[in-house]
């Protein structure tokens, strides 16, 4: 028993010197792996062996989850050996906060996000805070299938790339109804406001604090605004003071006549997707479109759902996946980006049973076969084809133009 | 033995207050601010929102605590008779102790929602012909949806401290006091009541501390506007704007005063009254 004892005691004290060791190594190692820039691909692929990856994002679709964790996590194992975890969030902000207070504690090469599903405000705020990991799209094989001259790319909300993520999807806002109870939906913002009138309490919006909320109220201020031209570019406080009151006048004319009489808005866009559900609102939109296929097979929605994109263009924009600074384990994170962006990955991805979603690669660049494939894949009758959509696409806005935009609505008309 | 929970408590609860004070006095080195200010403080005390923010909180937190104190007193006193199926009342009278807070939000959120079960009654007894003619519990201006959800689930909490208080103070006292010719009312407006007055106020203490600074009922069943502080607090602090974030913390660190300041007050009322 004493032997024993002390047996253990010099153990623990071996462990103990060895782990202190280590504590001190850990850092220098992993400044000597970061440092290490790689020449080519195979350097990377060799690097990224046995690697994990922890990829931070929105959690809200069971549908993404699934394709993620199950299609993603599956490939990344078989083909490289990389072990993928995702983490489901409620807000992409929540995994920039967590990068944020890394950067602030000083974890400047063993942060706890590798990868993050974003795009929009906070990749400006991740720019802004020089928490990026950039310049390594010339690595990736799989960069050639991306046309970087479409401006919508190469600018994410107004904001140059700079090689700083690598795009995942496209997306195009649109309304759905439901073609049984509705026969006319409306089809631009002027008719929309006639029909709010005539048909009380049958549609409202999501607050500016939620995304989709945000991108709704962005088409009343584009309306109010005779087209997005005038708003491009740099955040401009007079263009700002002489457009914003029409458009809080147009919506602060709708209010009395939305579902509870406007006196509340939902908070969330799940909230109007419930209200539509139950037939409490005759509309719903959303920026991703493949959602409308997938509630109704999901039996959220009615059978009888269409969608439709406006006469004078919807929003649509680019999603990215980004490499925060500090992230350990940059070899696995630009092999999964690079997998993302493949054929294999961008058509599963496609197809309308896994997610629906857009392909962030130029079609056009792929060979004729999986080009064809692609134009094959059948589509939900709920969902509008996205090159119908295409064809009237209206850009996004400069982050802070979306920022007064959202701040305004909740002074003028959201209170 | 403390130790280890001392520790947890300094590091992590005051060190993050700490860093959570140091972030809403506007230093961020990250954005380029290494300056201290209390601009924060002074945005956010000035505007109407947080205001209206506060006073929906505040009538969140002191209706469910009152209502919640109310009923469980009720429960407690008609609980401690011995009936036929008392033990089968007093199973299901705590079994919602174990379902959480977000499960229960979502169960009051399909029974009265304008187009929960409640709603479908209606419709089906014709007493409504569409949705919009239920009255709204839900994303309502008082809070109706969230004091249900929060009262349902706090009413065990204090009915059983009640009952555990009751079970201590025994018969004997009303008993004397019954022998002494008071009616059962007097028995026990001046005689079980004062006895078990510490014990209703300080679980209402917990249940009000704990709805003044809950997060997410409100953030389910509440409106967008004004929202309740914490949902309030954490919409500032998820703002893609680095620049929001010293008025986040900064109500967060308002937060967390005013319910220590209330707690204060509470726990020097009760004293006072206690030795009354």
């Amino acid at each position: 028993m004493r032997r024993n004892l002390f047996a253990n005691s010099v153990i623990a004290t071996r462990l103990a010197a060895f782990l202190i060791l280590l504590a001190i190594m850990a850092p220098l190692m992993a400044k000597a792996a970061d440092k290490q820039s790689f020449n080519n691909w195979e350097e990377v692929v060799e690097a990224a062996r046995g690697g994990t990856v922890n990829w931070f994002m929105w959690g809200g679709a069971d549908n993404i989850n699934e394709y993620v964790s199950g299609y993603i996590g599956s490939e990344l194992k078989d083909r490289y050996d990389i072990t993928l975890k995702r983490v489901g969030i409620n807000d992409t902000a929540e995994a920039v906060n967590i990068v944020i207070g890394e950067k602030q504690a000083g974890v400047d090469d063993a942060g706890s996000v590798d990868l993050i599903w974003i795009n929009g405000g906070n990749f400006r705020t991740m720019k802004q805070g020089d928490l990026l990991f950039c310049g390594y799209h010339s690595l990736l094989p799989n960069n050639k299938l991306v046309n970087w001259q479409d401006p919508s790319i190469a600018h994410d909300f107004g904001l140059p790339v700079d090689e700083c993520e690598v795009p995942w999807n496209r997306a195009q806002f649109a309304f759905a109804y439901d073609s049984a109870r509705t026969e006319n939906p409306p089809k631009s913002i002027a008719e929309l406001i006639d029909w709010v009138k005539e048909n009380p309490g049958e549609f409202t919006y999501p607050a500016s604090t939620d995304f989709n909320g945000s991108v709704f109220i962005r088409h009343v201020f584009y309306h109010a605004a005779g087209g997005p031209e005038a708003l491009l570019g740099d955040f401009d406080q007079e263009k700002f003071d002489a457009i914003a009151p029409k458009a809080w006048a147009i919506l602060n004319e709708m209010e009395p006549y939305l579902w509870r009489e406007g006196e509340t808005y939902p908070n969330a866009i799940a909230s109007l997707a419930q209200l539509f559900a139950n037939r409490e609102v005759a509309l719903y939109f959303d920026y991703d479109p493949a959602i409308f296929g997938i509630n109704v097979e999901n039996g959220i929605f009615p059978e009888t759902t269409r969608s439709y994109g406006l006469q004078d263009g919807t929003i649509g924009n680019t999603n990215y996946v980004a490499i925060p600074y500090n992230s350990p384990n940059k070899a696995a994170t630009m092999v999964a980006a690079n997998y993302l962006l493949s054929f294999d990955a961008q058509y599963e991805k496609a197809k309308s049973d896994v997610w629906g979603a857009a392909p962030a690669i130029d079609v056009s660049k792929l060979d004729d076969d999986a080009a064809a494939r692609f134009a094959a894949l059948p589509r939900h009758p709920a969902v509008i084809a996205p090159e119908v959509l295409a064809q009237k696409s209206l850009p996004e806005l400069h982050p802070d133009w979306i920022s007064a935009i959202e701040k305004g609505w909740q002074e003028n008309v959201g209170n | 033995m403390l130790s280890p929970a001392l520790l947890i408590v300094c590091g992590l609860f005051i060190g993050g207050l700490a860093l959570g004070f140091v972030g809403s006095l506007g230093y961020m080195p990250l954005i380029g601010q290494e300056t201290f200010n209390l601009d924060a403080y002074r945005q956010i005390l000035l505007s109407e929102r947080f205001l209206l923010s506060f006073l929906l909180t505040f009538h969140i937190a002191f209706t469910s605590t009152v209502i919640a104190s109310l009923l469980a007193l009720g429960a407690a006193l008609i609980l401690r008779q011995s009936f036929l199926g008392r033990s089968v009342i007093n199973f299901l009278f705590q079994i919602n102790l174990t379902v959480p807070h977000l499960v229960g939000a979502v169960g009051i959120l399909y029974l009265f929602s304008q187009s929960g079960v409640f709603a479908r009654l209606a419709y089906e007894f014709s007493l409504i012909s569409k949705p919009s003619e239920f009255p709204a519990m839900i994303f309502d201006p008082l809070a109706i949806g969230i004091i249900m959800q929060y009262v349902w689930k706090e009413i065990p909490f204090i009915g059983l401290i009640l009952l555990a208080n009751m079970q201590t103070i025994g018969r004997d006292y009303e008993a004397v006091a019954q022998s002494l010719g008071a009616s059962r009312w007097q028995s026990f407006r001046h005689v079980l009541l004062p006895l078990l007055m510490p014990g209703l106020l300080t679980s209402g203490m917990i249940v009000f501390a704990f709805t003044f600074g809950a997060y997410e009922i409100p953030a389910l069943l509440g409106q967008n506007y004004p929202a309740a502080l914490p949902v309030l607090a954490y919409q500032a602090f998820t703002d893609v704007d680095l620049n929001a974030r010293p008025e986040a913390l900064a109500m967060a660190m308002i937060i967390a005063l005013l319910s220590a300041v209330m707690i204060y007050g509470y726990a020097r009322f009760t004293r006072r009254y206690i030795r009354k």
